[in-house]
């Protein structure tokens, strides 16, 4: 294949090499120093990892010990088994109650946070000021646990699933305000500019520009997120905000691993069916393109 | 020599290639015409094996690549190096590590990844850097180059891969004049003093005579035409641009082809 006259790649590589090396010796010089601080950098944080470990006074032969605890629940908890019929529809009836708070506080959320993703955006509000409070009291929103939420909307509202929707709505709001604004950050200035060139206004530009860009990735941030709240609204039904918790709570203070078994595989059938139900919807908004 | 048998490749019911039958004789610079949608892109997307076939062969030198899958297709990937219209550079990584991205196939694994390159494909980039030019930006970071550029630095990627074929996919529709001249010379000079056999889809007439030994015309997924730049006539190009056709012919009377360019950029 190669003529006389023709020459491949390497072996003008090799004939002019010395003059590139000559004339680009960055290129051949490895970097010592920076290789140091990338290693240095591993080294330092590995040790912090096992000094951390070492403070907490983790022990290892413990959890080995325990090993066999936890087969035992295992043993217990086979085969699942909610006993009567009756108790089944209760726990199932639970479990659609903490869907529901999933979806209603998550949808609350997302819907509260929307315009304050827009307002913590730096491409959206150039003044720093006014991105500073808004920020900041998202942090302060997003500082405090689902559950703490719940704690509090529980003495206010009293017990049962409303305060459940306020304490997802309330955590996931400070969290949906600082992922939608920073979604907002990373899109692309040239749609905006193109919009701005017709002589659209800047309420425009956040319509037209910014918003069909980033909405498929808050689509798929929402839905991922009702899929984790249906395990936090387990959770926060513990402390008396409605639906499955409080049974699961109440089994597993009974010793009742049987029904404690059955319970969890109906969250996970749950989370399982919003996980498919989700995938499917988030394809559907991105909408597949064609190339 | 690569030979294209009976290719086939249908999306849904629509088939973008359509039963192309092509020998591609080592060192040619082949020119691929069409309008948009003939089909030109998935061809070459096809040979580098980006899409799969639905029906025929693709046999290159006696083997038959269309069957190869696993180590055997990235070495195959490879061997037909490719270049885009969008240049598809990693645009956070800098210019020498875009092109040394070309030895991918041949480098080990842990090597790569950890970005240990050798001085010698070290060398081999920053010479294929050198050939077009591009070698002091070999630090800079690729999204920082302009697009005349960055389409320099993907050649160079492609170079080093020491590939048999070049398929180059419209390597010129978003490029100025200039950078159009610089990028179709740099090609051609690769093809003379490599002996690349370069295959490259082309939208203008004008180009594909200007470099391309021998031109495959392409409408709705079919090969229409097969010759010499002077092969084709006004009634040949009429088929492929259908009412387009006005357009493309203009500058065979005579407009120059960096008026028109210019225009449509």
């Amino acid at each position: 294949m190669t003529a006389t006259n023709q020459r491949t790649l390497s072996a003008i590589a090799r004939e002019e090499g010395p003059r590139l090396r000559a004339a680009y010796p960055d290129v051949f010089r490895t970097d010592m120093k920076a290789r140091a601080v990338t290693i240095g950098t591993i080294v330092l944080l590995v040790g912090l990892f096992v000094y951390g470990l070492s403070i907490l006074e983790t022990t290892w032969w413990r959890v080995f010990l325990g090993l066999g605890e936890l087969g035992k629940f295992v043993v217990y908890m086979i085969p699942p088994n909610p006993e009567t019929l009756s108790k089944a529809l209760v726990y199932v009836h639970a479990l659609a109650e903490t869907v529901a708070i999933a979806i209603l506080g998550t949808v609350l959320a997302a819907t509260l946070a929307l315009p304050f993703g827009f307002l913590a955006a730096r491409n959206v509000i150039p003044s720093w000021i006014a991105r500073f409070f808004v920020r900041r009291s998202l942090d302060t929103i997003r500082s405090v646990d689902a559950l703490i939420w719940a704690l509090i909307w529980v003495n206010v509202v009293g017990l049962g699933p409303f305060a459940g929707v306020l304490a997802i709505m309330t955590s996931d709001f400070g969290a949906f305000g600082k992922l939608f604004s920073e979604a907002i950050e990373a899109a692309d200035g040239k749609a905006s500019e193109g919009i701005k060139s017709t002589g659209g206004g800047n309420l425009h530009q956040v319509r037209f520009g910014l918003l069909p860009q980033v909405l498929p990735l808050f689509a798929s941030q929402v839905l991922y997120y009702i899929e984790s709240n249906t395990r936090s609204a387990t959770i926060i039904g513990i402390v008396g905000a409605g639906g499955i918790g409080l049974h699961l709570y109440e089994q597993i203070r009974t010793l009742e691993y049987q029904h404690v078994s059955f319970i969890i595989i109906l969250v996970l059938i749950a989370v399982s069916a919003i996980d498919w139900v989700s995938s499917r919807l988030r394809f559907a908004v991105i909408g597949v393109r064609q190339t | 020599m690569l030979a294209i048998e009976g290719l086939t490749r249908r999306f849904g019911a629509k088939a973008a290639v359509s039963n192309v039958t092509l020998e591609i004789e080592p060192g040619a610079f082949v020119g691929v015409i069409g309008r948009s949608g003939a089909g030109k892109s998935t061809l070459l997307r096809l040979i580098n094996r980006l899409v799969d076939p639905s029906e025929g062969r693709i046999v290159c030198d006696g083997v038959d690549v269309t069957a190869l899958s696993g180590q055997a297709l990235r070495h195959w990937r490879a061997d037909c190096a490719m270049i885009f219209q969008q240049f598809n550079l990693v645009g956070r990584l800098d210019v020498l590590t875009n092109v040394l991205t070309g030895r991918l196939a041949k480098v080990s694994t842990t090597r790569s990844v950890l970005r240990l390159w050798s001085d010698e494909d070290k060398a081999r980039g920053l010479a294929a850097l050198d050939m077009l030019d591009m070698a002091s930006f070999a630090a800079q970071r690729a999204d920082s180059l302009s697009g005349g550029q960055q389409q320099r630095v993907a050649i160079a990627r492609a170079l080093v891969q020491e590939p048999k074929i070049l398929l180059a996919d419209e390597p010129i529709a978003s490029l100025d004049p200039r950078n159009t001249k610089v990028v179709m010379d740099a090609l051609q000079r690769i093809n003379k003093e490599l002996g690349i056999t370069i295959l490259c889809n082309l939208h203008s007439l004008d180009l594909a005579r200007a470099y391309c030994d021998r031109l495959v015309g392409m409408a709705d997924g079919r090969v229409v035409f097969q010759g010499r730049g002077f092969d084709l006539t006004d009634d040949v190009a009429r088929e492929l641009y259908g009412l387009e056709a006005g357009d493309v012919m203009e500058d065979a009377h005579g407009v120059g082809a960096e008026t028109r360019m210019a225009a449509s950029a």
